[in-house]
């Protein structure tokens, strides 16, 4: 669609202007999103205001794994045909090591900085220098049906253990055998490290000791968590199935009216509250993730930024496109109709956005305290491994859990040890 | 005048020879040489090191590695047997004259021309533990049985498995099918005079005589089935827990996903070597086979 626009507006303008210069094109190497109307008239939109500038998109695989692969062959191979490309915020530090995006600092200086939230900041910034700008913001959140809560006198759950009992009762006075209490995402993939991370911080444990560089997947506090996950919820509170669940099966299974608690991102909320594809419109709530009983609630840090192409031929014509993409007029477009969480501060204080929006103020906190995955430039190697080894620990197919994590930890440990190895 | 004629006939081969060595040869030897490096493409710093045979050692000793070649392995023989046994029925019953045989000839070969990410998506579908037809068909509206096929290691590979079949069992049907149409009527003529009942027919006459063609589809097919990366790409992207994770898409995941270059190119090598010995063997044997059957 977009292509064919650009096109479109290409001959058009070539008629209109045959006098004029040439137009700069910049290649925009993206992948299809959940509400492509949307970009389109952003896109379109920026090119009427730059009639200098023609907006190539190409479009990648919409999984965050393939479409790495796709950007990570173009730009090694010193590329000058991508300009702007969308980045997942575990990527900055391969592609700044690597010196595939090219430094922004200069373009992006720390007061600009500051009007962002913090930790897509930290994710894009690698040794001091910064490598992207984040265009919209992701973290863990917590859905429920705010109809049924209410109809068992329940308050959205704070701990793990009560989102079992009260899911319990509910499924019991349902008496609906397709209800169940918890969707989430437990497909061996880049989703699964997510969710694995939030039930993993939320009891306290973490992938690495920021104090002795250790990695600590065998100790007691992600074990247990495992062990929680694997014992009590697949199976159990979430279908069988949610093992080859990514994003949309398990958010198909909410809005079909067939889980109570439901972990996505914020883009769901938009699909959740659309009566034509939910059957649950209007009987949603959502707030943070629940924890384990004494220690408090995490959500994983997810989102999308736009670096630009170190070998690319119009670093210029690419800053100023990525300057409109993160405006707050286009955050707020984005955030009014297509759902995405705005990574500017300015948005949230946006009286149109705290009215038609009112959701977002509330989660700012939780945005704010979103946890990065761990950082390091052999990202992909490293996130292997954890997919690797969460998906053995949930499908209870081994007993010992502990002696997996010992056998994982030392695995990961020898990728940080080689990711660090190059930073010195 | 001899002479000139072969240089002639060796000067046309020559475009043909190039274009393999460019093609064929060429990317071969650079996945070789590759192997022998260490190249990780998200830590140029680390330059690209000849490393000898590192990486064949570390491929000996990766825990993952032989899981993902072992499950290859039996996804080989299951498939290609039942690939050859419903070959087989299906090539007798397409052989076979009666009204509307052009019509079911074409229907058989439909699966094999679908593309094979496009079926698989389609299994995927059915295979899914909600809506699944394959759910429906086999308990009904008893949905506290279903059975989440992709999600059950067991049966994720089974559910590969089964996709397999479903296609290229009427590739399988097809190079029999050719086989049987070169066994002369008179044979079967003969042996019915001769008072010999169907089942003696076909283990006298039919059986030996399709063995050759039966050879070619069992080298076509295992060697094929030894390459499987779309169905467990699309289906399950190897998981759960490693249980579809099948070699090529091992190789895959860690030249791509990984940008372990060296690694990657390390299996892409040996599965390269394994292919080449089942490719060597089984050329030998069919070779065999129809001299045996020329005599």
């Amino acid at each position: 669609m977009i292509i064919v626009f650009g096109i479109a507006g290409f001959i058009f303008l070539g008629v209109k202007f045959t006098w004029a210069e040439e137009p700069t094109r910049v290649v925009f190497l993206t992948w299809k999103p959940n509400q492509p109307e949307v970009w389109d008239t952003v896109i379109q939109d920026f090119q009427q205001k730059h009639q200098d500038i023609r907006i190539k998109v190409q479009v990648g695989p919409h999984s965050s794994t393939e479409y790495h692969a796709i950007v990570a062959q173009r730009l090694k191979n010193k590329d000058a045909s991508v300009d702007v490309f969308f980045m997942d915020v575990i990527w900055p530090p391969e592609f700044a090591n690597a010196g595939w995006a090219l430094n922004l600092t200069s373009r992006f200086p720390v007061q600009e900085q500051n009007k962002f939230l913090p930790g897509p900041i930290t994710a894009n910034t690698y040794h001091g220098k910064i490598y992207g700008v984040p265009c919209y913001l992701g973290a863990g959140l917590f859905y429920y049906r705010k109809d049924l809560l209410k109809k068992y006198h329940f308050k959205p759950p704070e701990s793990w253990e009560e989102m079992l009992t009260q899911g319990q009762v509910i499924i019991q006075g349902e008496d609906n055998p397709g209800l169940y209490i918890y969707s989430a995402q437990f497909k061996q993939y880049e989703g699964l490290v997510c969710d694995m991370m939030e039930f993993i911080w939320s009891n306290g444990g973490a992938v690495v000791d920021h104090k002795t560089g250790k990695v600590i997947l065998d100790e007691p506090a992600v074990v247990n968590a495992l062990t929680f996950v694997r014992d009590r919820i697949i199976g159990k509170a979430a279908p069988r199935g949610a093992i080859n669940y990514e994003e949309p099966e398990s958010l198909d299974i909410f809005i079909q009216g067939k889980a109570v608690f439901h972990r996505n991102w914020p883009y769901a909320w938009a699909v959740a509250n659309d009566p034509k594809k939910s059957k649950v419109a209007s009987k949603i709530g959502v707030g943070a993730l629940p924890a384990f009983s004494g220690h408090s609630s995490a959500s994983t840090l997810g989102g999308w930024q736009f670096g630009i192409n170190r070998y690319s031929r119009h670093p210029e014509e690419a800053w100023r496109f990525i300057q409109f993409m993160t405006s707050h007029e286009t955050q707020k477009i984005f955030a009014l109709k297509a759902s995405l969480a705005p990574t500017r501060r300015s948005v949230y204080q946006d009286p149109e956005i705290q009215k038609k929006r009112a959701h977002l103020k509330a989660f700012l906190p939780a945005f704010e305290k979103a946890r990065p995955r761990p950082l390091s430039p052999v990202y992909p190697m490293i996130s292997q491994e954890l997919q690797r080894f969460f998906s053995q620990a949930i499908v209870g197919r081994k007993s010992d859990l502990s002696e997996m994590a010992t056998a994982a930890s030392m695995k990961i440990e020898k990728l940080f040890k080689l990711g660090a190895m190059v930073q010195k | 005048m001899i002479h000139r004629g072969q240089n002639f006939y060796l000067t046309l081969l020559v475009p043909v020879i190039l274009v393999l060595l460019f093609f064929i040869a060429g990317p071969i030897g650079h996945s070789f040489f590759l192997s022998f490096h260490r190249i990780i493409i998200g830590l140029p710093q680390l330059k690209t090191p000849f490393v000898g045979l590192e990486n064949y050692q570390e491929l000996l000793n990766d825990p993952v590695a032989w899981h993902s070649f072992w499950i290859t392995v039996v996804f080989v023989g299951t498939t290609t047997f039942f690939e050859l046994l419903i070959g087989i029925l299906l090539a007798l019953l397409i052989h076979h004259r009666f009204p509307g045989r052009g019509a079911l000839r074409a229907c058989v070969l439909i699966p094999w021309a679908i593309p094979t990410v496009v079926s698989a998506q389609m299994w995927r579908f059915l295979f899914n533990d909600a809506y699944g037809v394959v759910n429906y068909a086999v308990f009904g509206t008893e949905i506290t049985n279903y059975i989440p096929w992709l999600a059950l290691p067991s049966t994720a590979l089974l559910s590969i498995i089964v996709a397999d079949i479903w296609k290229t069992s009427s590739f399988a049907a097809l190079l029999i099918l050719a086989g049987l149409q070169v066994i002369p009527e008179e044979l079967y003529q003969a042996a019915r005079v001769d008072g010999a009942v169907a089942w003696q027919r076909f283990c006298h006459i039919t059986w030996p005589l399709i063995r050759p063609a039966l050879l070619v589809a069992l080298l076509f097919r295992t060697i094929d089935a030894f390459r499987v990366f779309d169905l467990a790409f699309v289906m399950t992207q190897g998981g759960p827990a490693d249980a579809t994770n099948v070699l090529q898409l091992y190789g895959y995941k860690k030249m791509f996903v990984e940008g372990w270059m060296g690694y990657g190119s390390a299996i892409s090598v040996c599965i390269f070597i394994i292919v080449l010995v089942l490719a060597i063997t089984y050329v030998r044997m069919v070779g065999q086979r129809l001299l045996e059957a020329r005599v």
